[in-house]
């Protein structure tokens, strides 16, 4: 569950980090196009969120617990967060602040996948 | 070809936002948060196991809340910026010597052992680059306080 789940956020953050990269080189501004994307992430997130929070017993290592729990918190932050800066940021790097967002949700939520899995 | 827009803001009100800085907000806002959640648990839960390498990763968290704050508000938060950018520089650059001299009093990790090295030494180059940032943000305001008569809204 949780793998595929986060290949699935992994799919989609790179897909929301390239699309920003593109609006970027055509200074478009963010559209609704794009809080599509940002939104299903956000929605993936938070259902990895869940799932992650049920099976948190699965990891036994306390000191990888906590930075496992602290990733998974976090994430879903970061899609709004950066979708409201871009939105208040009325030039070409708003674009920046999707893509750079999307970049670090994609390596975080692999570092949980890896953590995931050296429990397996 | 798209028609210009207007400059996003005035240089006038020291916001640090606006242009490149707004990447800034965003990896400090990540790392901050992060950094922030993690510290929470490690005190809460295994204190004991590595205190100076949790009150150093707690310090951490904090400094990156801080100039998260200060680099998205910009105004009289940029002086406050810049201490806390340098905070974070000395604090990677002597944890990171420590962690590597003496191992034996890190017996977990902190965000700044090893120069940051679990985090792509992210940590290392950050204070960098906010401090340049925060320097281009106060040298723009001094020169447009010279420039402008007109009373400026903060």
């Amino acid at each position: 569950m949780i793998a595929w789940l986060t290949y699935v956020v992994v799919g989609l953050s790179v897909l929301l980090c390239l699309a920003a990269v593109w609006y970027a080189v055509r200074d478009r501004l963010i559209d609704d196009r794009l809080l599509v994307v940002a939104g299903l992430l956000e929605l993936a997130l938070v259902v990895l969120l869940v799932t992650g929070l049920v099976g948190l017993g699965h990891i036994t290592d306390s000191a990888e617990r906590a930075t496992f729990v602290a990733y998974l918190v976090s994430l879903p932050v970061i899609p709004p967060g950066t979708a409201f800066l871009a939105i208040k940021e009325k030039s070409r790097w708003a674009m920046g602040s999707i893509a750079v967002g999307a970049f670090a949700v994609g390596v975080m939520s692999a570092r949980l996948l890896q953590i995931w899995m050296s429990y397996a | 070809m798209p028609e210009p827009r207007p400059t996003p803001s005035s240089p006038a009100d020291r916001r640090a936002l606006g242009g490149p800085g707004v990447l800034l907000v965003v990896v400090y806002g990540v790392l901050a948060l992060a950094a922030t959640g993690r510290s929470v648990l490690q005190i809460g839960e295994y204190f004991s196991r590595a205190p100076l390498a949790y009150v150093l990763s707690a310090v951490a968290a904090v400094v990156y809340v801080l100039a998260t704050w200060c680099l998205a508000r910009g105004g009289p938060w940029v002086r406050v910026g810049i201490v806390a950018c340098a905070v974070e520089l000395v604090g990677v650059v002597v944890v990171g010597l420590a962690s590597l001299l003496v191992p034996s009093a890190f017996p977990d990790k902190t965000v700044w052992s090893h120069f940051g090295q679990g985090y792509g030494f992210v940590p290392l180059v950050l204070p960098v680059l906010g401090l340049l940032w925060f320097r281009r943000v106060e040298r723009a305001a001094a020169g447009a306080t010279v420039e402008t008569t007109a009373p400026t809204a903060d």
